[in-house]
Parts: C-alpha cells; structure tokens; sequence
C-alpha cells in the first residue's frame, strides 16, 4: 500500500460492517470493535504496516458497568498512529490474548490482569508482576477506594501500632473536682 | 491521632565514655549507601560533585551494604521495597545510620492516600534524622549531614541500638504490612480461577446473546 487513503479505502471494503474507523487528530485515528473480530482486525493491520504495538491499556466505565481495552499501534510507512478499542463487560471480563501477534503484549496483558482482573485466556503467564502479595480488589478499578485502603494498611491506627515501651502514665489531676 | 501511641523516634539511648572518643571518629568517615528508589536520587550527584562537595565532610559513595555506614532512603518507599531496604539494612554492620530524605519516609508524602506505598517509615525500621522538602535542595541535606555528625558525636544518633533493643516490635510491624494474609477492605474472587479456555469462553458468550433475543 502506498499511502493511508488506500489503506482506510480498503479497511473500509473489508470491515465496514464490523468496525468503524474514524479520524481522532492529525495523526491519529480510532477503530472501534468487537471481542470477536479484534483479532482478526489486529492481524490484517499487521500485515498492512501497522506492526508497532506500543501499548495496550485499560478503562474502567464503571457506570456502563464495561471495560474498554485500548491497543496503540503505529505505522512506520504511514507515520500515523491508530487506537483500537473493544468494550468488554465488567462482571467477567474476557478478551482474547494478542501474544500470538506480538510478544510483548503479553506483559501488557499481565499488568492489566493484575490491576483491572481482565482474563486473557491463551496467555501462558498471568501471575502478579507488581504488588506484592495482595489479596484485595484489583486496585484500578474503580470501586477500589485507594485512601480507605491506604488509612488500615499503611498507618499507626490501621495497624494497631503500639508504642515499644509503655510510658509513665501521670495520675489524673482531680482537684478540680474535690473543689466544688 | 491516637494520644497513647508514640511515634518511635525517641532518642532513648546513650552511649558510654569510650563510645564517646569512637564516635569522634565514626562521624568523621562515613560512607552511603543510597538506596535510590525514589525521586530523590537526583539531588545527590549536585551534592557530591564540585559546587557543594560532600568529601570535604569525609562522606563518600559506597558500593556495598556491609562496607557502608549510612543508608539514604531517597523517596517513597512501595511495600515491595521495603523488603528490599530491610534486607539492606540488615546487612549493614553496626555503627549505622539511616537518613529519610523528603516527605514520603516521614508522611508518604504525595503518595499518602496510595494502595501500594508505605506512610510511616519510622515503624519499620529506625530512622536517625529526617529531612523534609519535596525534595530537598543540597543545602538542606548538607545542613542534616551537619547536624547528622553532631548527633553521633553526642551520642544520640543510637537507631542501630534501638533496633536491636526494639527487635521484636520492629518486627512485629514489618510483618503486619510484608505477611499479610487476609484482605484488608474486599476479598478478591477470581471469577476466572479455573482457567477455562478461549473456545469455553466464545461457546458462553454464544449463549448468553441468544438468551437477550
């Protein structure tokens, strides 16, 4: 393909039904999808000079009650940059696993499993990757509440710290009292 | 707060006479080691090289924990480091000091309300000086590096001593936050933690779109 008119012209031949491609700034364009057809639409950009995956990322819409997974890829030939983005339902998130295509998705897959419980099945490797032996919520998303967490993990009262030795209590003054 | 419980950087400590002549000493070559996990490694290099000069104090960068004296803890402390630096820290061979530097070892700092980032860094371990500033300028750390050798000297500068006296509380929280076993707010439950595979799931999401028409 020589340029990106040929490319949104034959894009739009083939997936017209199943995607939409719009364009988002200058050098930057989305297509919207879904579960089924993601990786079948990651593939054929693949092979079409988008075959630069920067980043997968996640967004909890937690009033849709959805997740939106959003792939980044770049093209070298076309100098422009394309986000793919799937909505997922969030009470049992799911998306099929791009490792296939690329191999470093599979880390990206790992953290978002670890931060948002996303399953990737096909994945070989989903075990926690940064925190450190935690049995909570994921911890972005949403209905996650970092500072309540924060206040009974991290501090004096949330621990029950005591102080390393017992202090000299002073008596309690009560002349006040006898007075009246 | 709570008014009965004391935050642990008492100076509870003295040392003796002879202790007293060693620590004209100790103060007077200290080696660092920092451990580097936050942003407050970048006000290091400006103090050690030319303009402000660290050597001139005696004070030097050291590669190892068991040759080192003084351990800098340079920013925000995750849990998952915190091992790390108590690892470190244990390693270490007595005189040795340990320097919080910026708000987060004293508050957690912009991270205070954080899931994955320690508050308190005096209860897991004894901290000997604290420097505040979101990050401190050269001048503040020379300043506490100055104050840092009058301490020792005077024989107040005792966290090592502490540690070993305090063992078992020191311990005890490092435990509470490292080991932990339950949940805190929420129980996680894996609705995938029998791994089913891509076609189980796909033959699933079939059934459940027809059930909607």
């Amino acid at each position: 393909m020589k340029n990106f008119n040929e490319f949104i012209q034959k894009f739009n031949s083939f997936y017209q039904n199943k995607a939409g491609l719009t364009r988002k700034y200058k050098q930057q364009y989305q297509i919207v999808t879904g579960r089924d057809e993601l990786l079948g639409i990651l593939n054929w950009c693949k092979q079409n000079s988008f075959y630069h995956l920067a980043n997968i990322t996640c967004v909890d819409w937690i009033e849709d009650e959805e997740f939106e997974l959003v792939y980044n890829l770049w093209s070298y030939e076309f100098k422009v940059g394309c986000l793919f983005k799937i909505r997922i339902p969030r009470a049992k998130p799911w998306a099929p696993t791009a490792f296939e295509l690329w191999g470093q998705a599979q880390v990206y897959e790992q953290e978002i499993h670890e931060f948002f419980g996303v399953y990737f099945p096909g994945n070989p490797d989903l075990s926690s990757l940064f925190l450190h032996n935690w049995h909570d919520l994921p911890p972005l998303r949403k209905d996650f509440d970092p500072l309540e967490y924060s206040r009974q993990a991290y501090t004096v009262e949330g621990l029950g710290v005591k102080p390393e030795y017992e202090p000299e209590v002073e008596p309690e003054d009560n002349s006040e009292g006898r007075k009246s | 707060m709570n008014k009965n419980v004391y935050m642990t950087n008492l100076r509870d400590e003295r040392q003796n006479a002879w202790e007293g002549i060693l620590n004209y000493f100790r103060k007077r070559s200290m080696w660092m080691l920092y451990y580097c996990t936050g942003c407050g490694a970048v006000e290091l290099p400006p103090t050690m090289t030319t303009r402000f000069d660290m050597e001139r104090f005696g004070m030097g960068p050291m590669a190892t924990p068991r040759q080192a004296d003084l351990l800098l803890i340079t920013g925000y402390l995750s849990v998952k480091t915190l091992k790390r630096v108590i690892r470190s820290y244990e390693q270490m061979q007595d005189p040795k000091y340990l320097v919080g530097f910026g708000s987060c070892p004293i508050n957690g700092g912009i991270y205070w309300d954080t899931y994955p980032v320690i508050n308190h860094l005096e209860m897991f371990l004894p901290v000997d000086m604290s420097i505040a500033g979101c990050m401190p300028r050269p001048q503040a750390i020379l300043d506490s590096f100055e104050k840092l050798r009058d301490e020792i000297q005077e024989g107040k500068a005792v966290g090592y001593k502490r540690y070993e006296k305090h063992y078992d509380w020191y311990k005890a929280n490092q435990d509470k936050v490292l080991n932990r076993e339950e949940a805190i707010l929420q129980p996680w439950e894996d609705p995938f933690a029998d791994k089913p595979t891509l076609e189980a799931l796909q033959a699933e999401d079939k059934i459940e779109k027809g059930k909607d028409k």
